[in-house]
């Protein structure tokens, strides 16, 4: 028998000198739990407004979805592991210092409050609806009554959840382009963007149009400042960080990301608002089309930028 | 100092970011002008609307003079600029071919690719004949390589070819451009049209 | 006459000046056809790659390392997509439509349509470029190649104008 000795993971042709490991599951995964996260944050933060019937797709059409997406992301999420059968022992403890471990327990709370939070507008969004039972009435009274409180506790959870898409990739030391705090808030940023711009492609009013359309160009902008910020950082950073930040700034990754990211999913999505809200026509499908797919293309580039970039030494 | 990208003063990669942005520009200009209505681009044919030929040749002229005054005050470097290459039979042949196809279908390639950005159906069909026309070329390609490289003169340009400057050259062009804009005036006030 | 289009020589003089950024960053030219035939090769490639790896056309362009999608040209045409639908969603024009003289029905324009592209596309590749390749490239940097093209395409519509007058007037 031949002993291998393992004393470092740079021992694994799968680990050193790049990456191998991740595939379009888990930039997917990360979308949607983008996503979701937008989706409660808005709902739950117009509802504490007081703005539920003036919004009624935001508040409470939307969060219908949240359950399929969070579902969805977790199939795909389950995809990627090796030991699918093992995954329940993310369960059976809390490591404070483990994002891993911050995103599983955030997901296993918030999956059953979106379905709470769903609960209490069904009546409101479907007239004819009827619980049927009289304990299931009483307990979704009871959630109406608590509503406020469900939504500040949604709000910080959502938080939480579209950070944590970001900070997973930060917390991994060994990939120098991921290690930036600005990921954490840019994905957070840049999955309210797309729920706003679903929001405004459903939404049935010209005011919750506008309202979300506005929020939408806010948002892009504060994502072009993170992205501005995230190169800077990382420029005034180590060698190792700066040749990370090559990688987009003249390497491999320079077409991709500003052609396919910034161009066609953020700044060509926003003039077609910034247009939009000037009452020029444009075909309603498009600008949301586009940031979901510049979404997308952002957490696959960097997923694979961060696989990709690497120690010198 | 220019251009940039073949002098590497700008990354290689950065090429195809730059073919984007000015992609946009030349989309967005062609649309403008109206480049992307064929009814517009075939009015040049029959007199009621020269705006291709206006919009193509002061293109051509204040691309031409800018290249040839940039050369001058050396901020580029003519010899790194691709000239693409004579091979006067498929040349001409392709031209008459391109022509044809032109009058018929009302658009050129690139013309045919803004009016469908912007929902022409036609465009559209138009772009699936493309697809299919090079398609065709592609395929009988062996049939034809020897005329495709038939009467090969290389990168050879104009001003050469007739014993002149460039500057001799951009001038003569640009009196027959100017020419060619009057008689397209007046072919406008002959046979005028509506809007559309 | 009013219009509702760009002043043709201040929209030519913009035109020239998006050719000379072209000249002045890449050296090189604007074009259209070749993005086509990059999606051509693309697609023969996929379908049947041993063909196009044995065929003297498309032997150039596919092979080790080598895609055809990742050429200036298809950059450039998305670029011309994006900055059409810009410019058609400033001036109010995004609208599906099959544009023809009223005169002929919908479905004679669109016949039309496809039979010019056959040949536009089939000419491109003969004549190594198209009208911004060729032609319009080809006359400012000089080339003998772009103003043949250029009196061969215009030339030929002038003379079958007259024969496809109901389709346009």
């Amino acid at each position: 028998m031949i002993e291998e000795i393992i004393t470092s993971g740079r021992m694994n042709p799968e680990i050193d000198p790049v990456l191998h490991v991740w595939g379009w599951e888990i930039p997917f995964y990360l979308f949607l739990g983008g996503l979701a996260a937008g989706i409660l944050i808005f709902s739950a933060y117009f509802t504490l407004r007081g703005r539920q019937d003036e919004l009624p797709i935001a508040v409470k059409w939307m969060p219908l979805s949240v359950p399929f997406l969070i579902g969805i992301g977790l199939i795909s999420l389950l995809l990627d592991l090796s030991h699918i059968l093992y995954a329940w022992q993310l369960f059976t403890n809390i490591r404070w210092e483990s994002p891993m471990s911050w995103g599983a327990w955030t997901l296993l709370i918030i999956t059953p409050l979106s379905i709470a939070w769903i609960a209490i507008w069904m009546e409101d969004i479907f007239p004819k609806w009827d619980w049927k039972f009289d304990e299931v009435k009483t307990v979704v009274k009871w959630l109406k009554e608590q509503r406020r409180i469900l939504a500040q506790i949604l709000i910080l959870l959502s938080i939480i959840l579209g950070m944590y898409t970001g900070i997973l990739l930060s917390a991994f030391n060994a990939r120098p382009f991921w290690n930036t705090s600005i990921l954490g808030p840019l994905f957070l940023t840049s999955g309210l963007s797309a729920s706003a711009a679903l929001i405004a492609y459903f939404s049935k009013t010209e005011l919750e149009k506008r309202l979300f359309t506005r929020i939408d160009i806010i948002l892009i902008g504060i994502e072009l400042f993170m992205i501005v910020h995230l190169f800077m950082g990382h420029l005034a950073g180590t060698q190792v960080h700066i040749q990370a930040a090559q990688m987009f700034l003249g390497g491999a990754y320079t077409v991709p990301f500003w052609t396919f990211v910034v161009g066609l999913g953020l700044l060509l999505p926003v003039s077609l608002e910034l247009l939009e809200l000037k009452h020029k026509f444009i075909p309603a499908i498009v600008p949301v089309v586009l940031i979901i797919a510049g979404n997308l293309a952002l957490r696959f580039i960097v997923v694979s930028a961060g696989q990709a970039s690497r120690w010198l030494y | 100092m220019g251009p940039l990208v073949p002098q590497e003063i700008i990354g290689a990669d950065w090429n195809l970011f730059i073919a984007f942005v000015i992609g946009i520009g030349f989309g967005f200009v062609l649309e403008q002008a109206g480049f992307s209505s064929s009814r517009k681009l075939a009015g040049l044919f029959y007199g009621y609307d020269t705006v291709v030929l206006k919009v193509f040749f002061t293109g051509a002229i204040t691309a031409m003079l800018g290249l040839l005054f940039f050369s001058l005050f050396g901020w580029i470097d003519l010899s790194l600029i691709y000239v693409n290459p004579t091979f006067i039979w498929s040349a001409i042949t392709g031209g008459v071919i391109m022509g044809a196809g032109f009058i018929i279908g009302g658009f050129c390639p690139g013309t045919s690719v803004c009016a469908a950005a912007i929902g022409k159906i036609d465009a559209m069909v138009f772009i699936g004949g493309i697809l299919l026309g090079i398609f065709f070329f592609a395929e009988g390609f062996s049939f034809m390589k020897d005329f495709y490289m038939a009467g090969a003169y290389g990168p050879l340009k104009v001003s050469d070819f007739f014993g002149i400057s460039g500057g001799v050259m951009a001038l003569l062009v640009i009196i027959a451009a100017l020419v060619m804009f009057k008689l397209g005036e007046l072919a406008e006030k002959k046979w005028p049209r509506e809007e559309y | 006459m009013k219009t509702k289009y760009m002043n043709p020589y201040l929209a030519g003089v913009l035109l020239g000046l998006v050719l000379l950024m072209a000249f002045f960053f890449s050296g090189r030219g604007l074009g259209a056809s070749g993005a086509v035939k990059s999606v051509v090769v693309t697609a023969v490639d996929i379908v049947a790659p041993g063909h196009t790896a044995n065929s003297d056309y498309y032997g150039k362009y596919v092979g080790e390392g080598k895609s055809p999608m990742k050429s200036w040209l298809v950059f450039e045409m998305i670029g011309v997509m994006v900055g059409g639908f810009l410019s058609g969603a400033l001036s109010g024009r995004l609208k599906w439509r099959v544009e023809h003289f009223p005169g002929i029905t919908a479905n004679r324009r669109l016949v039309f349509a496809a039979a010019g592209g056959i040949l536009f596309g089939f000419g491109s590749q003969l004549g190594r470029g198209c009208t911004s390749g060729s032609a319009l490239t080809g006359m400012a940097s000089l080339s003998v190649a772009g103003f043949v093209s250029m009196m061969a395409i215009f030339g030929t519509a002038f003379a079958l104008a007259y024969l496809l007058r109901k389709n346009w007037i």
